[in-house]
């Protein structure tokens, strides 16, 4: 069973572009956890309620990433806006994230 | 999830003999990112195309590993029990009598709610409030209740529970811990006794509190007089009108009938919600109030209750015996925690037949209770709701002995017949001529006088009573 964490957009009609991630992990595994927790700051930092973020156990549903073309957990794709993008790791590497969601930072 | 990962522990992936682990994966692995990952311990998992199968690697592998032996470790070392709950709220199933030490876990519990027996105090506004709770599918915590376990024995429980959500997101019901307190629960009550004696003996040794009697010395619970304090009263030519801390309508008996009584009296801690008695139902003990509070209501069909009475230390719970009667005509609500003396209703009987000074003390408050359902009848239907608030807030006053008390909208809505935005309007009002404050179903009386003005006649009429 994929475990699900999605969040719908609050209601705005203004047209908003909502990311679509994927987050394979493996189970509670040191990285897994990280990654999560990683993911779910950036998240909340840069893309509010604009987002959907499904995780998948590969524990569980390895078929399911391997037919998603992914081979190593933690694994996070991009699945649109296109162009898609993917990065492995446990996340801590914040603007690499950044870059592959293809969300550019605020100039301080 | 746990399940799986236990058994694929015991059998760690064995990398294939003839290439080594590292080389299953350089094999597996070849884009330069994923293996600069792996390189950097960033990576807990690799699947094999060739079985279809996830398998870990040995830094998850053994954080998994210890993970889990903690989590074992701290299951095994704490008393709850684990239980789960249907989306009515019904139990499904549990981990229970895992010590054994009380058997109120067993399979009688299974497709019975908190609301059932074995379980059994909660009262209705408590339930209410839980239910209300579990629709918001919000978590709760340490909510105590009684039981009753298999040998019949009663017993506290501490329950806390959390919702569970399905795949689609629905509800599927609640899961949590349970735990028993019951010997917390008892060496909360001893203490309180206990401080409670010592502080009457405190004031018997200062000798303050004392006020003109017209007996003997009135008993007080459960106290050894000292001989100290009955020079005292000697030379006073007084005797104490009773503890604040003693019920007055035991504090009223001669102390030989009191001595009497004594025997079959025991001290209990009445929690807010509990229910003493159902209209209907058999009485089975008496409660003399020492410093709680117990509400009399009655039942309409069809309706909330209606507050028809209110019990402090001044009285009794359970007058219906004195009368004849050996089942209740009230529900009666404990509505402040507190202690009280209870008797059960076969030694109540016999002790009412044969003592003159507790007949007479009894028939005296039960006029009471009488006049003042009468006017609280009168009151109800033609005062009002402003006044009727200032009255029953100056009743519990009188009876709690204290100007703070904790008392909800929708109960005082109960109490009072009428809707809760009666009850909002007309706590606002007093709050604004600054008689009472009112945050969060906190009161605080900060004016008794303008509250008195403030009131019905009604109060005057039934406050001497």
């Amino acid at each position: 069973m994929p475990r699900k964490k999605t969040k719908r957009e609050a209601s705005g009609r203004a047209v908003a572009t909502i990311v679509v991630m994927r987050l394979y992990i493996a189970n509670d595994a040191p990285n897994s956890v990280r990654a999560v927790a990683n993911l779910e700051a950036i998240c909340k930092e840069h893309l509010k309620d604009k987002f959907k973020l499904e995780i998948i156990d590969v524990l569980e549903t390895p078929l399911r990433a391997l037919a998603d073309g992914i081979l190593v957990t933690p694994s996070l794709t991009k699945v649109s806006p296109s162009p898609a993008a993917k990065i492995v790791g446990n996340l801590s590497d914040k603007r690499s994230v950044l870059h592959a969601l293809g969300i550019v930072e605020p100039v301080e | 999830m746990k399940s799986n990962l236990l058994a694929r522990d015991r059998n760690p992936p064995r990398p294939d003999p003839g290439h080594g682990f590292e080389g299953r994966i350089l094999r597996l692995v070849k884009s330069v990112p994923e293996r600069r990952a792996i390189e950097s311990g960033q990576i807990d998992a690799v699947i094999d195309p060739a079985t279809g199968k996830a398998f870990l690697l040995p830094d998850a592998q053994q954080a998994l590993r210890e993970e889990q032996a903690r989590v074992r470790g701290l299951l095994a070392l704490s008393s709850d029990w684990f239980w789960e709950q249907d989306e009515h709220y019904r139990f499904v199933s549990h981990t229970g009598t895992a010590s054994g030490s009380s058997g109120i876990y067993d399979e009688s519990i299974i497709g019975k709610t908190l609301r059932d027996p074995p379980f059994g105090s909660m009262g209705e506004s408590d339930w209410q409030a839980h239910q209300r709770l579990l629709e918001w599918r919000a978590t709760f915590r340490d909510l105590e209740l009684r039981c009753t376990d298999r040998a019949g024995v009663m017993r506290w429980i501490s329950i806390s529970g959390e919702p569970i959500f399905g795949q689609q997101d629905q509800f599927t019901g609640y899961r949590g811990t349970m735990r028993d307190i019951t010997q917390r629960k008892q060496s909360e009550a001893l203490a309180q006794v206990s401080r409670e004696k010592l502080a009457e003996r405190t004031r018997a040794e200062q000798g303050v509190e004392r006020a003109p009697g017209n007996g003997a010395a009135r008993g007080i619970v459960s106290r050894k007089n000292s001989a100290e304090r009955r020079r005292q009263e000697r030379l006073l030519g007084k005797v104490a009108t009773g503890n604040p801390t003693a019920n007055r309508l035991l504090a009223a008996l001669p102390r030989k009938e009191y001595q009497g009584l004594r025997a079959g009296l025991e001290a209990v801690t009445l929690t807010y919600g509990q229910i003493l008695s159902e209209p209907g139902e058999p009485i089975t003990h008496v409660y003399f109030p020492i410093d709680c509070l117990v509400s009399l209501l009655t039942t309409v069909e069809g309706h909330q209750a209606l507050e028809v009475g209110l019990v402090g230390r001044e009285g009794m719970v359970g007058i219906s015996l004195a009368l004849g009667m050996d089942v209740s005509s009230v529900r009666a609500l404990v509505q402040g925690t507190g202690t009280a003396m209870r008797m059960n209703a076969a030694r109540f009987r016999k002790e009412f037949r044969k003592s003159v000074p507790l007949q007479r003390e009894l028939y005296r408050f039960i006029h009471a209770k009488l006049a003042q359902a009468r006017q609280t009848a009168a009151c109800n239907r033609f005062h009002r709701v402003e006044a009727r608030l200032a009255r029953w807030l100056l009743m519990t006053r009188d009876r709690v002995r204290s100007d703070q008390f904790l008392l909800t909208h929708a109960f005082l809505a109960d109490m009072l017949g009428v809707r809760r935005v009666g009850v909002s309007l007309a706590a606002g009002a007093l709050q604004r001529r600054k008689l009472i404050t009112y945050t969060r179903g906190k009161i605080g009386i900060l004016d008794r006088k303008g509250l008195e003005a403030a009131s019905c006649g009604c109060y005057e009429v039934i406050k001497d009573l």
